[in-house]
C-alpha cells in the first residue's frame, strides 16, 4: 500500500508539472488568450501542486515513504 | 526586468525532469538529499519559473502584433501604415521615431514612475471587455493625451526645441495648458481609413 506521503507527492508533482507545461506552451503565443490560459489555468495547477505539497510534508513530517 | 521564452522554458523542462524523478522514486524523500529535491522541484523552482514566465508574458504583451491581435484594434493597425506622415502614429511608426515591435505601447504607457503597472492594469480591463464585457463602438482614451508622453522623447530634440512655434508655446506644452493634439491632430482616426493611401515598405 502506497504511503499517503508519497502519494500527496505524486500528486502534488503531477499538479505542478502540468501547470508548468501549460505555463511553457502559452509562452510560445503572443496573444491575450495566452496569458489568461498562463494565468488563470497554469497559475492555478502550480499554486494548487505547491500548496498540496506544503499540506503534506506539514501532515506527515516524519514519515519517510518506501518505495 | 524581462526575461526570454527560451530561458523560462528551460527552467521549466529542469523542473518537470526532476518532478519526473521524484514521481517515479518517491523514496527519494526518506533521505535528506530527496526532501531538498522535492523542496526545490516542488516548491521553489515551480515559483521561480512562473515569476519568470510572469514576467515574460508581461514583455510580450508590450508588442505591437500582441495588442493588434484583438479584431477590435485590427483599423489601429492599419492607420500605422497609412502612407500620409500627417497621420501621428504613421509617421512615428514609418520613420522609426518609436520601436516597431512596441509601438502601441511605446505611446500609450504613461512615463511616470508606476506607468508601466498602470498600462498592464489598463490592458487587463481591455481582456476582459474584450471577452467578457461590451465593446463600446468608439474607442476612447482614458483621460486626455498627456504632454509628457510626448516630451519624454521630443524634450531636447533639436528639431522640436528650436521651432519657433514650440519656442513660443513651450512653458504651456510644459503644463498640459496646451495639447500637443491641438496641432497635431490626426491621430488614428481608425473609422475613416476607407480608400486611404497604405504604405508598402520596400525591403532591401
Amino acid at each position: 500500500m502506497t504511503h499517503p506521503l508519497a502519494r500527496l507527492l505524486r500528486l502534488s508533482g503531477l499538479l505542478v508539472g502540468l501547470g508548468l507545461i501549460v505555463e511553457a506552451l502559452t509562452l510560445l503565443w503572443s496573444h491575450p488568450t495566452a496569458f489568461l490560459v498562463f494565468l488563470l489555468l497554469g497559475g492555478s495547477l502550480v499554486a494548487a501542486g505547491v500548496l498540496l505539497y506544503l499540506y503534506a510534508i506539514a501532515t506527515y513530517p516524519a514519515s519517510p515513504p518506501q518505495a | 526586468m524581462p526575461y526570454s521564452t527560451e530561458g523560462v522554458v528551460a527552467v521549466v523542462l529542469v523542473t518537470i525532469a526532476l518532478i519526473a524523478l521524484l514521481v517515479l522514486r518517491p523514496s527519494l524523500v526518506a533521505a535528506r538529499g530527496g526532501r531538498i529535491l522535492a523542496f526545490l522541484c516542488l516548491f521553489a523552482l515551480p515559483l521561480l519559473a512562473t515569476g519568470l514566465g510572469m514576467s515574460a508574458q508581461v514583455e510580450h504583451s508590450k508588442s505591437t502584433s500582441f495588442c493588434l491581435s484583438c479584431h477590435v484594434m485590427e483599423p489601429y493597425g492599419k492607420s500605422l501604415y497609412v502612407d500620409d506622415s500627417s497621420y501621428l502614429p504613421a509617421g512615428h511608426f514609418q520613420n522609426n521615431r518609436v520601436p516597431r515591435d512596441k509601438a502601441c505601447f511605446t505611446c500609450h504607457t504613461d512615463y511616470t514612475m508606476f506607468g508601466d503597472y498602470k498600462a498592464k492594469l489598463r490592458g487587463l480591463r481591455h481582456v476582459y471587455v474584450n471577452y467578457i464585457g461590451t465593446i463600446p463602438k468608439e474607442i476612447k482614451l482614458y483621460e486626455p493625451y498627456n504632454n509628457r508622453e510626448c516630451l519624454h522623447c521630443h524634450a531636447g530634440a533639436r528639431s522640436f526645441e528650436e521651432s519657433d512655434l514650440h519656442k513660443e508655446i513651450r512653458p504651456d506644452l510644459a503644463t498640459n495648458t496646451t495639447s500637443c493634439l491641438e496641432c497635431h491632430d490626426t491621430v488614428h482616426n481608425a473609422h475613416g481609413l476607407d480608400g486611404a493611401k497604405m504604405w508598402k515598405e520596400e525591403k532591401p
